[in-house]
């Protein structure tokens, strides 16, 4: 039987929507891993609910502390916006994604519920500490994105629920943040991609007070090397501590072998990406420092 | 089956298509312009590249349901009065194909970068093209027919 396509104009609809028909359905945001699903039949839902029509779910504001992105915000959108330039390595990451006509249609959203390994947005995302607003018509939870994924292409998004909102909180004045991609083809998903954000401590003396390193492409689901993380905090980050940083990072990594990489391969990519990554975001935190930047 | 009201090319079309069906299907199989290629189908290739609303986009991954309302441009739209366009012209001037297959996906990923921005330099060229896939010829006609295009003023 054909596919059914619904196409709610409210969030409230779409919510309804998902709570009658459950497992039976699947929300669709861009389209531009999900249709590719439908085609190779890997997924067969006899229902989509298409996202486009929530006005609500488009484009991000400026708040406070934090940039509110709605989940059908574009990744073109993401990679033009000044407001997620400021929060590095978000903006880098944007520009990673695929290629132009993927990034003209892709969302913020369906990146992140697709969660298939090496997608570009999640290690930024994590290194931000963002938050995930998930709706279902009994009420509204928020969920760190730490906490977020599951496995591969698993997330903690019930079968009656809809990502709203992605919530990326202000970083402080002086952080750095750089995202680093490896792949064979620029569209191509990372073998390894690494989201790296410094916070300085504020005394002036070069010392962070924070780093935060997002890994993906190399586990089931995208994640923060905190072991890495811990043995560079509160110092200054000299060469020998940051290649120490690297190898802790690369351990922490579970990566797996198919056709683009073998886990070896990944596990030293990692290394090498966490370390020219943390280099980077220091001559970043540096220039901002001098007030070059 | 859903009935779509489709502007494609300057024109307004209505015709029916399965509700969930990809715009390159209803392109090809119910309005016959089969300028746009099928290639992979898996959003790798480009061979499908229209524009929607100006945009390049790969049409095997678009829900045809959604373009109503937004204006479809495919590579039968790029001549006028049935002469080529500038950026045709120049790809058979500087040699830009071989087979052919990838040509309609490239002059529409071409059209949106140079409407976009008129003067792109080789960097900017090779990002608006990182969507679509030649597999003969290579990409140095395709670059230069380009520059040349973008050199012109015209696109």
């Amino acid at each position: 039987m054909d596919r059914k396509l619904i196409r709610p104009d409210s969030i409230d609809e779409a919510l309804s929507e998902r709570q009658k028909y459950g497992l039976d359905a699947m929300p669709i945001a861009g389209g531009q891993s999900l249709l590719v699903l439908l085609r190779n039949k890997l997924v067969d839902p006899k229902i989509l609910i298409d996202l486009e029509r929530l006005a609500e779910l488009h484009g991000l504001q400026r708040q406070a502390n934090a940039i509110s992105i709605g989940a059908m915000t574009t990744i073109f959108t993401l990679a033009s916006s000044a407001d997620v330039e400021k929060a590095a390595p978000l903006g880098q990451a944007a520009t990673k994604v695929g290629s132009t006509a993927i990034r003209n249609l892709g969302t913020i959203g369906g990146n992140v519920c697709h969660n298939e390994p090496g997608a570009d947005l999640p290690p930024s995302l994590l290194a931000l500490n963002a938050v995930a607003e998930l709706r279902s018509k009994n009420g509204t939870r928020k969920v760190p994105l730490g906490e977020f994924f599951r496995s591969y292409f698993e997330t903690v998004v019930g079968p009656e629920e809809l990502l709203t909102r992605v919530e990326v909180p202000a970083l402080p004045n002086g952080a750095a943040g750089v995202y680093l991609k490896h792949a064979i083809s620029s569209e191509d998903l990372a073998i390894a991609g690494v989201a790296v954000v410094l916070i300085p401590d504020g005394n002036g003396g070069g010392a962070v007070r924070e780093v935060r390193i997002g890994l993906g492409g190399v586990a089931p689901v995208p994640f923060r090397a905190a072991k890495a993380e811990r043995a560079l905090a509160g110092a200054v980050l000299k060469d020998e501590a940051i290649r120490e940083a690297a190898e802790i990072a690369s351990s922490e990594a579970e990566p797996m072998t198919d056709p683009h990489a073998s886990a070896d391969y990944r596990r030293k990519m990692v290394k090498v990406l966490v370390r020219r990554a943390i280099v980077a975001a220091k001559e970043q935190m540096e220039r901002k420092g001098n007030g070059q930047a | 089956m859903a009935k779509l009201k489709l502007q494609v090319n300057g024109e307004e079309i209505g015709i029916e298509a399965k509700e969930a069906a990809l715009l390159l299907d209803v392109l090809r199989e119910g309005l016959e312009l089969t300028g746009t290629k099928r290639g992979c189908e898996t959003s790798h290739c480009g061979a499908c590249t229209v524009l929607l609303d100006g945009m390049a986009v790969h049409s095997c991954v678009v829900l045809a349901a959604r373009c109503e309302g937004k204006e479809i441009t495919t590579v039968e739209g790029l001549s006028q009065n049935g002469e080529l366009n500038e950026l045709q012209r120049l790809f058979l001037k500087h040699g830009a194909l071989q087979c052919g297959y990838c040509t309609p996906g490239m002059l529409m990923a071409a059209t949106a970068l140079l409407r976009r921005n008129p003067r792109p330099d080789l960097e900017e060229i090779k990002i608006g093209l990182d969507g679509n896939l030649c597999r003969c010829t290579g990409y140095t006609g395709i670059f230069e027919a380009i520059q040349a295009c973008a050199q012109g003023g015209r696109s």
